[in-house]
């Protein structure tokens, strides 16, 4: 029996320094980061060392709560030899941290107490405790946890709102209608869907947009405008003169255009 | 053979030979302002622009082929400020690897009497509509977006419809002639405007009928 617990006592001691092994080396490795990387670390990747580090803590943890861990608490540890003289394998053992065993640090390593301030500060809160009564305490619990209790609520509530219109943006919501997009297109390239301004026709020049539609001429609409991308060069192209009067090639938009300005068409030639 | 006119010559060099790099798209008026703000956060730091223009489009008819356009553009909000004169060319959808509609454009500013001079040269008004709305830049990039409408009676800007319900959203970069990488940047701003607005090179040759 007894040879048993010793056993399982060993084996969780065991996991346990193998599992404080571990986060002593996410420590170190995240210190060294922090330390010669700090210039291209990125918040994500600090985040990242964080949660390894608080995984590992969180098995520590479930360890010591484990049903199969005997309980540490009930051990007792007993300094058996105090020595002045420094100990070249306590040395190795604790990474050049304790040098000696004496008897001047054996009461800081094994102590079982918290610090002395810490003891001072717990000594005043459970005197401050004392002090009010009961039926106080009480009603200072029930204030506190009213407070949490509307402060949860609130930060819940905007969430289910918040989900819920964003859920309903992205279902029932939509923001553009493609049929607009091309009316909208439409009219801006040839005036589609805007009332006809139309040409009052070489006998009355003068105010645009009055007078009558005499003339039937093409307008706008009712032209269509090649699509080839070969009669882009028109106005900017880097390419050579438009030729002239090449049996079925299209002239180009701007040489028709600039013949008719300075043709028959133009005002003033008439 | 006699050498052309010259003003039959491309105009190239300077500052003219530029194209428009063009992305379309539109957004209903009740997501309006859920876009403006996205708008705001992504574009750069400046005063909210606003505007209200009158646009004149004009065309001259040859005898044979496509007329010529021109478009005349005038701010209703500051009307001591200049004209503006625009000729856009054919657009380009190219292939895949572009991502935008690609246009030649020419710019110029003009005085008031541009409407006049434009009827003695032989142009003719062919439509007019008024748009308004708001302008963001970021970097090279313009994104304007407006509420077009239609104007009930000729010439008067003060009696007008609204088009559609809908406002139009353009995404524009002017460049010079074969610097197809600001599409890249283009798709990637247009990416950043999902699913607000769905932002696409539209040929608007198919949008005639």
């Amino acid at each position: 029996m007894q040879q048993r617990e010793e056993k399982q006592l060993d084996a969780s001691l065991e996991s346990l320094i193998s599992r404080v092994a571990h986060v002593k080396n996410a420590l170190h490795s995240f210190i060294c980061k922090l330390e010669s990387e700090y210039e291209r670390l990125t918040w994500p990747s600090v985040l990242d060392n964080f949660a390894l580090l608080s995984g590992q803590l969180n098995t520590i943890n479930k360890l010591l709560k484990n049903e199969k861990t005997p309980s540490f608490r009930n051990q007792v540890i007993i300094p058996l030899l105090l020595s002045p003289d420094r100990d070249e394998d306590l040395v190795k053992l604790t990474e050049q941290r304790v040098p000696v065993f004496s008897h001047e640090i054996v009461p800081d390593y094994l102590r079982t107490k918290p610090d002395p301030e810490v003891e001072e500060q717990e000594k005043q809160l459970s005197a401050e405790a004392a002090r009010i009564g009961p039926d106080v305490a009480q009603k200072q619990i029930q204030a506190l946890n009213k407070q949490c209790s509307s402060l949860l609520e609130k930060l819940n509530n905007p969430r289910e709102d918040r989900d819920a219109e964003s859920a309903a943006m992205r279902q029932n919501k939509p923001s553009f209608n493609p049929a607009d997009t091309n009316a909208l297109v439409g009219a801006v390239a040839f005036g589609k869907g805007l009332s006809k301004c139309r040409p009052p026709g070489p006998a009355a020049p003068g105010h645009p947009g009055q007078g009558p539609m005499m003339s039937s001429g093409p307008t706008l609409q009712q032209v269509t405008i090649g699509v080839s991308s070969g009669q882009q060069a028109g106005m900017g192209g880097p390419v050579a003169p438009p030729q002239q009067g090449q049996p079925g090639k299209m002239p180009s938009t701007i040489k028709t255009n600039i013949k008719s300005a300075s043709g028959s068409m133009h005002p003033y030639n008439r | 053979m006699e050498a052309p006119p010259v003003t039959v010559m491309p105009v190239t060099g300077g500052t003219i030979n530029m194209m428009e790099y063009l992305l379309q798209g539109s957004v209903l008026d009740q997501a309006l302002e859920s876009l403006l703000h996205r708008l705001r956060g992504l574009c750069d730091n400046m005063e909210p622009e606003t505007f209200t223009d009158h646009e004149l489009v004009y065309l001259l008819k040859g005898q044979q082929g496509n007329p010529f356009i021109l478009r005349a553009r005038r701010s209703l909000s500051h009307p001591t400020a200049p004209w503006h004169l625009r000729y856009l060319g054919q657009p380009e959808v190219g292939d895949k690897s572009r991502h935008a509609l690609v246009r030649n454009c020419v710019d110029v500013a003009a005085s008031h009497s541009l409407p006049e001079f434009l009827n003695e040269m032989g142009f003719r008004m062919d439509h007019e509509f008024v748009a308004n709305g708001h302008i963001f830049r970021k970097g090279a990039m313009k994104i304007v977006v407006s509420k077009l409408s239609r104007i009930l009676v000729p010439g008067n800007t003060e009696n007008t419809e609204r088009l559609s319900l809908s406002y139009l959203v353009e995404l524009s970069v002017l460049a010079p002639a074969g610097q197809d990488t600001v599409s890249e940047d283009m798709r990637n701003f247009a990416e950043q405007l999902k699913p607000l607005v769905q932002l696409e090179k539209i040929d608007p040759s198919k949008q005639r009928h």
